[in-house]
């Protein structure tokens, strides 16, 4: 029993991170229909960056947040400028491949930058837990978890209070309609393809302390992710944070009960059995291209 | 030129026409076949033997990616399945663990490989292919990983991490690469056979619908499922056969390396440069990425992640420049030169002939009794929204039926109900004495109901005949193998064009037509179903004044003829004269049903519809 508890609690602590991870996903498929699949390479991107700036300058992998955050929007802002926009609209497989495509160059650059090695980000706690009672809590995921939902904390109050979130929410709707009322859905889709983007420099920050990584990490992380958005109901937030903490404690539960090694597949067997048997997901609307004219 | 050859001629896809260019491919095969013969060159053979297998994968990959538009970003799945097939028979079966059996062909094991392939092509596909777009995609990658993580993890029988070593073939060292070689074009012009005779048979040709639309090409009566799966079985089973080959050729192989999703993306690159649903696209792009990845490598040492970046960038470039490949972009510009200077159809008046329908299979109809279509209670939801709320109808056989009422009151949706786009929540829908409200689509369309759509929805990219031959009567297997178009077919798609008066048009692309000749063509192609019932969803919407008094005419005339009509109308004159019944819907009700004069007087529908000032004089003609 009390290795349930604490499967548990662990699983719980990751999915609040893997929520963090998933949002921007799930929010640029909400609102473009575009399935961002660099969004894994993105992540290990960040992290990557943040672990450089940790061996270079001792900076806290977490406050590396501060840096990776804004970074990761100006990257998104540009990938949006230069590629993403030419494709909006066009078909699943022209951005599904298009995406692809920056993935791969993404992982090549990161490869060449910073070797094919595993890496990892050693801060001093990394190692330590907080002790509650018969439970441990990891010092890391702890911390991780926290930012994590601050974040999301964040970005939702844009999202609900602010004139571009509601914009955002306009587009996401209903985009023809938005035009009509005066929202350019281009200028829209550029700040949330930058925000969508910029979800993952925080959480890159915190996958790095969470996991150790190596360039080709990204495809278990566009797994997971892809999983959790799927599960929750693609473009909706609030389905991502279920979805997040479903899959966190089905990933702890496997590598406790089942075997590490099939860790890796949880997502993918999520993603195969939800798109057959309910592809709208826990709270999404019906996949617009599964419902006839 | 009979009709038959004038519309292959026609054919989107096909790679433009000439001599020149027939001479082209035959002189490159002919060098493929005779290259091991004259050179020894292991670097160039081993270049061509790879573009050999990509063309393979690529040709695969084209029929349902390119044909039917589902696209795979798994389809190295079946090089996986067919290089760890063979791995297995040689390595477990025939191999050095069971000595006595030895001796087997490695190319016994190719064709174990194709057939494994294949099974788990059509196990699979049942499934994957319920799913459309942004789901299709995502599945595939899904499946490609899964079948990674179970080889990696089922290390009793594959070995794992570890991989496999194959035996060394038995033949003699003095032919070098010439088995993998000629075994691998062999495959590749197998596979290029089978896309050509797809692309010419009805198969090919719905598939081409489904991509095109696929409700659509189900409401005209495409077995949809069938042929989808048959479709990525034929995608499958080559690449499964090239898997085993490579395995040997490669003589180690590994979960990582087989089931590997840059393969995929690589073999997506090369139909995508060439040019996708064309049969030589796959091909030409193998043989241009293929090499160019190897010289790169040779002379600017660009592998790893360098070419990992190479391909990103490739693909970029290939999506955001050139999405339609390098043989579509020519014929289009062969296309552009040769009709530049003909003046358009598009815009010319139309010529109708005096209405002249085929010969109507007499069928026992009129002795039959009862409504041709009854509804009970039918209700439809959407969320919170009901659309259609317990619906009562009967169409009677032999009625020009108009169903009226306003926006929003549930009309199309009903259409979508009976022709089974969509799935009632409750309720009955009995066409013929038979209940159809569990029934697919395409099985609705053979019973006899055909339907247009509000907004026109043909096949754009193919012609106004083919779209005319597209629709089925019925499904046996022996019809998929049949030519596209038949001298039959083309005959009677000819004379529907011109009872319709659109046959000038029937050369070119639905797509270029204007709205309202769309909408004349579209009845055209319900009619080669020869439905008892035609459902017509504003067949007057967007169309001028002198066109509504035509098709008015035409619908007298099938109605004469025996067909029955269920129309959806806001044009009041044309419904008030045509019709009869008139039956009013509103907020998802039946409210009233009767004849023009009843309903015209009916206050339930002046109040919900028609309007206080209808006036009535003026619409009575």
């Amino acid at each position: 029993m009390t290795q349930l508890i604490q499967t548990i609690i662990l699983g719980l602590l990751l999915g609040g991170v893997y929520a963090l991870l998933a949002s921007g996903l799930t929010l640029i498929f909400g609102v473009m229909d575009v399935i961002n699949i660099a969004q894994g390479a993105l992540i290990i991107l960040a992290a990557f960056v943040t672990w450089a700036l940790w061996r270079d300058s001792g900076l806290d992998p977490l406050l590396g947040a501060l840096v990776t955050t804004p970074l990761m929007f100006a990257v998104g802002y540009g990938l949006y400028m230069t590629t993403v926009r030419w494709i909006q609209g066009k078909p699943a497989s022209a951005s599904v491949l298009l995406t692809f495509g920056i993935a791969l160059i993404v992982e090549g650059v990161m490869g060449l930058v910073w070797s094919g090695n595993l890496h990892s980000v050693t801060p001093s706690y990394f190692n330590q837990s907080f002790r509650l009672g018969d439970f441990y809590f990891p010092k890391a995921q702890v911390f991780g978890c926290a930012i994590a939902v601050g974040v999301l904390a964040i970005l939702y109050v844009v999202l609900v209070k602010t004139w571009l979130g509601r914009a955002i929410r306009a587009v996401s709707a209903n985009m023809s309609s938005a035009r009509l009322v005066g929202v350019s859905p281009r200028n829209v889709a550029a700040l949330t393809f930058a925000i969508g983007v910029a979800t993952t420099g925080a959480g890159g920050s915190i996958a790095s302390v969470l996991y150790p990584f190596l360039p080709g990490s990204h495809y278990v992380w566009i797994s997971r992710i892809l999983g959790i958005i799927v599960l929750g109901g693609m473009g909706s937030l609030p389905g991502a944070v279920i979805g997040a903490l479903l899959l966190g404690v089905a990933e702890t539960m496997t590598v406790t009960y089942v075997s590490p090694r099939w860790a890796t597949m949880v997502p993918w067997a999520v993603i195969m059995v939800v798109l057959l048997a309910r592809p709208q997901g826990i709270l999404g609307a019906k996949l617009r291209e599964d419902v006839a004219v | 030129m009979s009709a038959a050859a004038r519309v292959v001629d026609s054919r989107p896809f096909r790679l433009a026409a000439g001599p020149g260019l027939g001479l082209l491919v035959v002189g490159a095969l002919v060098f493929l076949v005779l290259y091991p013969v004259f050179t020894d060159n292991r670097y160039y053979q081993n270049m061509i033997i790879l573009a050999l297998l990509f063309a393979v994968m690529g040709s695969g990959w084209n029929i349902i990616s390119g044909f039917a538009g589902y696209v795979s970003l798994g389809q190295s799945v079946f090089l996986g399945i067919g290089a760890y097939t063979t791995a297995l028979f040689a390595v477990r079966v025939f191999g050095p663990e069971n000595p006595g059996e030895q001796g087997a062909s490695p190319f016994l094991f190719v064709g174990i490989s194709a057939i494994v392939a294949g099974i788990f092509a059509a196990v699979v596909g049942s499934i994957l292919m319920r799913t459309r777009g942004h789901s299709f995609v995502i599945l595939t990658i899904a499946f490609l990983f899964v079948m990674q993580l179970v080889t990696l993890n089922w290390s009793e029988l594959t070995n794992g991490n570890h991989g496999l070593t194959l035996p060394l073939p038995t033949w003699d060292r003095d032919y070098a690469y010439w088995p993998f070689y000629y075994a691998l074009l062999g495959l590749m012009l197998l596979s290029v056979a089978l896309a050509w005779w797809i692309r010419r048979t009805k198969f090919g040709m719905g598939l081409i619908a489904i991509r095109e639309d696929e409700d659509k090409a189900a409401s005209v009566g495409v077995n949809t499922p069938v042929y989808k799966v048959l479709a990525y079985i034929a995608s499958a089973v080559f690449i499964g056969a090239a898997g085993g080959v490579y395995a040997y050729y490669l003589t180690f192989i590994d979960p990582r390396g087989m089931f590997d999703i840059v393969i995929s993306v690589q073999v997506v690159l090369a139909v995508l440069i060439g040019g996708r649903g064309t049969v030589w696209g796959p091909v030409l792009g193998a043989f241009i990425l293929e090499p160019m990845l190897e010289v790169t490598n040779t002379e600017l040492g660009i592998t790893g992640n360098e070419r990992l970046i190479l391909l990103g960038v490739l693909l970029g470039l290939i999506v955001l420049l050139l999405p339609r490949g390098i043989i579509p972009s020519i014929q289009d510009l062969v296309r552009g030169q040769r009709e530049r200077g003909r003046a358009g159809l598009v815009g010319a008046r139309l010529d109708r002939k005096p209405l002249q329908v085929g010969e109507r299979v007499a069928t026992d109809d009129a002795a039959r009794s009862g409504p041709i279509l009854e509804v009970r209670g039918l209700e439809k939801r959407f969320g919170g929204l009901t659309a259609v709320d317990g619906v009562s109808l009967a169409v009677e056989r032999g009625t020009i039926t108009a169903l009226i009422g306003p926006n929003g009151s549930g009309k199309t949706t009903l259409f979508n109900l009976v022709d089974g786009t969509m799935a009632p929540d409750r309720g009955e829908i009995w066409f013929e004495g038979e209940r159809i409200d569990k029934l697919p689509p395409y099985r609705r369309a053979h019973l006899g109901i055909g339907r247009t759509f509000q907004i026109t929805r043909l096949f754009h990219q193919m012609t106004v005949e083919e779209n005319v031959v597209a629709p089925l009567r019925s499904f046996s297997w022996r019809q998929l193998g049949a030519g596209a178009v038949s001298g039959p077919e083309a005959a009677r798609a000819q004379e529907l064009l011109e009872f319709v008066g659109m046959h000038r048009f029937a050369g070119m692309k639905a797509g270029s037509l204007s709205f309202g000749q769309q909408k004349l063509v579209e009845l055209a192609q319900v009619l080669m179903l020869d439905p008892k019932l035609i459902m017509l969803d504003e067949p007057a919407g967007g169309i001028n004044p002198t066109l509504i008094e035509q098709m008015a005419d035409m619908i007298r005339e099938l109605n004469r003829q025996g067909t029955t009509f269920l129309i959806v109308e806001h044009n009041m004159p044309l419904v008030l004269g045509l019709c009869d019944p008139v039956c009013v819907l509103a907020r998802g009700r039946t409210i009233c049903e009767g004849t023009p004069d009843r309903v015209q007087a009916d206050p339930a529908v002046l109040d919900a519809y028609l309007g206080e000032d209808f006036a009535l004089e003026e619409v009575a003609r």
